[in-house]
């Protein structure tokens, strides 16, 4: 028996530890803790605002996924306020939302991720696959272009792999793509309540971000083959076991359609099925729901494992369409941080907490949920509602895009299949395949505002006039998984304002019954390949388990306190310069 | 070619924006530094970085112990992200960014022993600057940016004090120009940026982001709707440009986006007060005093202007 702690866990974004117990003699974990590093306090801050500044401030929990965020809180600001936004409004949210998606993909899949199967990391770890790896030939070679299974990994050295080279360039035009309607990225500034604020919206506006949309086209083609030979022979290598979990989902869904999406919370159900990344649940591989309000009264969030003491607050009883809340949903929630010692593995160990899924029109049990580009393609080819989707699997087509640099230029089809469980290696491909899945959202997307364009439907934003008492819920999807946003509002200001990000779901610690949650569920039994003594691995095994969830820590920790005082602190330099 | 010169990049309580941001960069791109392409800018290792650094768990906290015992000399420290008040944290920890050997490696102390070693520092994004949105009323962790933790007479060890970018996220360019600037500097190939009072170099930050603004015409014309999406200026709409030291606003990078040239206000990000006022309400209107002030140079302004039309032509 060993015991690891990895801290930090690198290539992510934000501080993360793990501690593990390895079982040496057998090569198996057998016990796992995720530990939130880092706390700053969000809804605090946000308290007594005016709710429309939780659409700049939250972004800011996390620079790598902040559309998300935005998203989700302007939507639920929407919602606080009753303003349903025009058409175009809600096609440039999408337009901005798929950009980030794109370049958070690759950049996930080949910068964060890909190291870890490079051929640096090989040759150190696991070097009985390198033999193998230069004998196997690469299936899809024709549209990579890497004749062998070592050359894709040598492709992902860090700092100077062809591939991870090539990502970083062509990630920058994600980032491009969502400032010409988001006016900057990270963090866009044009996404308000009622719409966006974008002035002269011209054809030559979404023309450009068409142009940029298929550099990424292009480039998506090549990494999802590369993606499928590479995983493919990792799976062969015994890889299946690592990081393997139930299939127990949530997706949020993504990429509303213009026409159809309202500021009204009952109505949530019809057009949340109406998105083209479908929303629902699925528990132990039944989809229980896809009902954007049943998915919304089942959230719960504990305190769990983390430094937080109880203190709830029964506010809302009932959602706005009369549905009973529970004391522990997002509405209602109230926690105090009670910062205790690091490294108190049967205590309280982490600044994340522990939301469960409250499956409250079934079992009525709560429910250890992951979230993520794999719960979401899960979801979306079982749902049986996107255009694409057979009920196992979901087929869309890329079109031709001969672009200098890029090594495939023809007509794509692409079949995203549902493995037989969840693990590591499948976390990756479908990380690989939603970057292809949302570029063909996008395109959709662009052709339907250029339609409402030509149809003179260009108002981008609908007036309101600010109510003093609302409530309100937004939901939706970060490439990391399914983004919540909870508002209430009282006298015009922010009353409790609470979000969940997807690493809440997935970094969760135990909870109160014991159960660990994702990153935990998925690294314990998980078996270990890395080769040398045992007192010497440094748990690669284990950091490519967590970094399959690409974790997004920033966004997972946040906490709301009930009093607060209200008072500017000046720097103690501070100049009048105003 | 020239020395090796190891860049330190700490994160702290932060969301790995600035890094997305440098990710983006375009003159020079992130790449043609990494891979040592720009004449006085190779040899630069990229020795700690969290998010894009291969090693993890004691192998990564190594670095930041080696480093302490100097290792790593000559380095310059970069930040990204505010420092809190571990104090307040009483037996627990805000931020740890590592542990080795058993013992936890937190932010504050780590950099305490960096700083006295760096030959330079940078603080990159409002957070690390001034404290930024962890910094924001009623400041639940008593966060804080670098120039408030070192002290305005901190000098690093080639002498020149804390360079601040602020920005949430800075704009890309701005952040691998100033660190390529800096690196320029530290090696004596260039002189040193000149800083503002806010410790904010000069020729970036120097002119608001009304000064930048592309359509501040309109501003001039007074025509200023109450409407997102109608053409004209954003200062009804709660536009912070006016009093902001930024160059965002025209445009983000490569001649894409750019906060008020696409049509959204400036909230404020980059300046020292962000999120709390005179930044926020971020719909409400800015302070009268900047509009003031503004008009009156603008009315002196174009009086010389039109006097101007009357002197001689000299070339």
């Amino acid at each position: 028996m060993r015991e690891i702690t990895i801290e930090p866990v690198t290539r992510i974004e934000g501080h993360l530890g793990i501690h593990a117990s390895i079982d040496t003699d057998n090569r198996i974990v057998k016990d796992a803790h995720a530990a939130g590093a880092m706390f700053r306090g969000f809804e605090l801050i946000l308290q007594g605002r005016e709710p429309s500044e939780a659409v700049m401030i939250t972004q800011r929990a996390c620079g790598v996924c902040p559309v998300p965020h935005a998203t989700a809180s302007v939507m639920a600001i929407d919602q606080t306020y009753g303003i349903s936004p025009p058409p175009m409004g809600v096609a440039i949210r999408n337009l901005v939302h798929g950009a980030e998606q794109l370049y958070d993909a690759e950049v996930g899949v080949v910068n964060l991720e890909g190291p870890d199967y490079s051929e640096h990391a090989v040759k150190i770890f696991n070097p009985d696959w390198w033999d193998e790896a230069e004998q196997t030939r690469a299936e899809r070679a024709d549209i990579h272009g890497f004749k062998t299974i070592a050359e894709i990994m040598s492709a992902l050295n860090p700092m100077e792999g062809e591939l991870y080279l090539r990502s970083l360039l062509v990630q920058k035009a994600g980032h491009n793509m969502a400032a010409i309607f988001g006016a900057k990225h990270p963090h866009v500034h044009s996404f308000v309540p009622g719409g966006v604020a974008k002035i002269d919206l011209s054809p030559s506006d979404i023309e450009f971000y068409l142009t940029l949309l298929m550099h990424h086209v292009a480039f998506t083609k090549e990494l999802v083959t590369a993606s499928d030979d590479l995983l493919d022979f990792v799976l062969a290598q015994g890889y299946e076991k690592v990081g393997e979990r139930p299939v127990n989902f949530a997706s949020g869904g993504a990429f509303d359609d213009p026409e159809g999406y309202s500021a009204v919370y009952d109505e949530m159900t019809e057009w949340g099925r109406k998105r083209m990344v479908s929303p629902g649940i699925m528990l132990d591989g039944e989809l229980v729901t896809t009902d954007l309000v049943e998915l919304n009264v089942g959230v719960k969030e504990y305190t769990g494992s983390g430094w937080y003491s109880d203190d709830w607050e029964a506010d809302v009883e009932t959602d706005p369409a009369g549905n009973r809340i529970s004391k522990e949903h997002p509405w209602n929630k109230r926690t105090q941080p009670k910062p205790a010692n690091y490294g108190r593995w049967d205590d309280a160990y982490t600044w994340v907490t522990s939301p469960r899924w409250w499956n409250w029109r079934g079992d009525g049990r709560d429910h250890v949920i992951e979230a993520g580009p794999l719960a979401r393609m899960w979801i979306t080819a079982k749902a049986g509602i996107a255009p694409g989707s057979t009920g196992n699997s979901l087929k869309f087509e890329l079109p031709e895009a001969l672009i200098p640099g890029f090594k495939y230029s023809d007509k794509m089809e692409f079949e995203w299949k549902i493995p037989r469980m969840p693990n590591a290696i499948e976390r990756i491909r479908a990380r690989a395949y939603y970057h292809a899945y949302a570029a063909s959202c996008m395109l959709e997307m662009v052709m339907k505002a250029l339609d409402l364009l030509k149809a003179g439907k260009a108002d981008v934003w609908n007036e309101y006039t600010r109510p003093k008492e609302g409530i309100g819920y937004g939901v939706t999807e970060a490439m990391r998984g399914m983004v919540s946003h909870w508002c209430v509002m009282k006298k015009g200001l922010i009353h409790n304002y609470q979000y969940q990000a997807p690493t809440t779901w997935n970094a969760s610690g135990k909870d109160a019954n014991g159960k660990p949650g994702p990153y935990e569920e998925a690294i314990i039994d998980s078996p270990i390949t890395e080769t040398g003594e045992s007192e010497e691995w440094k748990g690669i095994d284990i950091v490519r388990v967590v970094r399959s969830f690409d974790p997004c820590l920033g966004c997972a920790i946040h906490v709301h306190m009930g009093d607060r005082t209200r008072e500017h602190e000046l720097l103690p330099f501070a100049l009048p310069l105003k | 070619m020239s020395e090796e010169l190891n860049l330190i990049w700490l994160e702290g309580q932060d969301c790995a924006g600035c890094t997305i941001s440098i990710k983006q960069a375009s003159n020079p791109t992130l790449i043609d530094v990494i891979t040592g392409a720009i004449p006085g800018l190779e040899g630069l290792k990229l020795a700690y970085h969290p998010t894009l650094m291969f090693e993890w768990g004691e192998d990564a906290s190594k670095v930041l112990v080696d480093a302490m015992d100097g290792k790593y000399d000559p380095f310059g420290l970069i930040l990204e992200g505010a420092i809190p008040d571990e104090k307040k944290a009483g037996p627990g920890a805000y931020c740890v960014i590592g542990e080795y050997d058993g013992e936890l490696l937190k932010l504050n102390d780590v950099i305490d022993a960096l700083s006295k070693r760096c030959a330079a520092a940078v603080a990159i994004g409002t957070c690390a600057s001034y404290g930024g949105i962890p910094h924001g009323s009623p400041n639940p962790t008593g966060a804080k940016g670098l120039l408030e933790y070192l002290g305005k007479d901190w000098r690093g060890g080639l002498g020149f004090p804390l360079i601040c970018i602020p920005g949430c996220p800075p704009r890309p360019d701005n952040i691998i120009n100033l660190v390529g600037h800096g690196v320029l500097a530290i090696r004596g190939v260039a002189p040193p940026p000149v800083l503002d009072d806010w410790h904010r170099p000069v020729y970036l930050y120097g002119a608001t982001a009304h000064e930048h603004c592309p359509i501040c015409g309109y501003y001039s014309e007074g025509i200023a709707p109450h409407k997102f999406g109608e053409t004209g200026c954003l200062g009804a709409l709660g536009c912070k440009g006016i009093m902001t030291h930024c160059n965002a606003s025209a445009t983000w990078m490569d001649g894409y986006g750019g906060c008020t040239h696409i049509g959204a206000p400036c909230f404020g990000c980059a300046d020292p007060y962000f999120p709390d006022p005179p930044t926020s309400p971020f719909f409400a209107k800015a302070p009268a005093t900047p509009f003031i002030v503004d008009t009156l140079k603008g009315m002196i302004g174009h009086m010389k202007m039109g006097l101007g039309r009357l002197s001689r032509r000299k070339i």
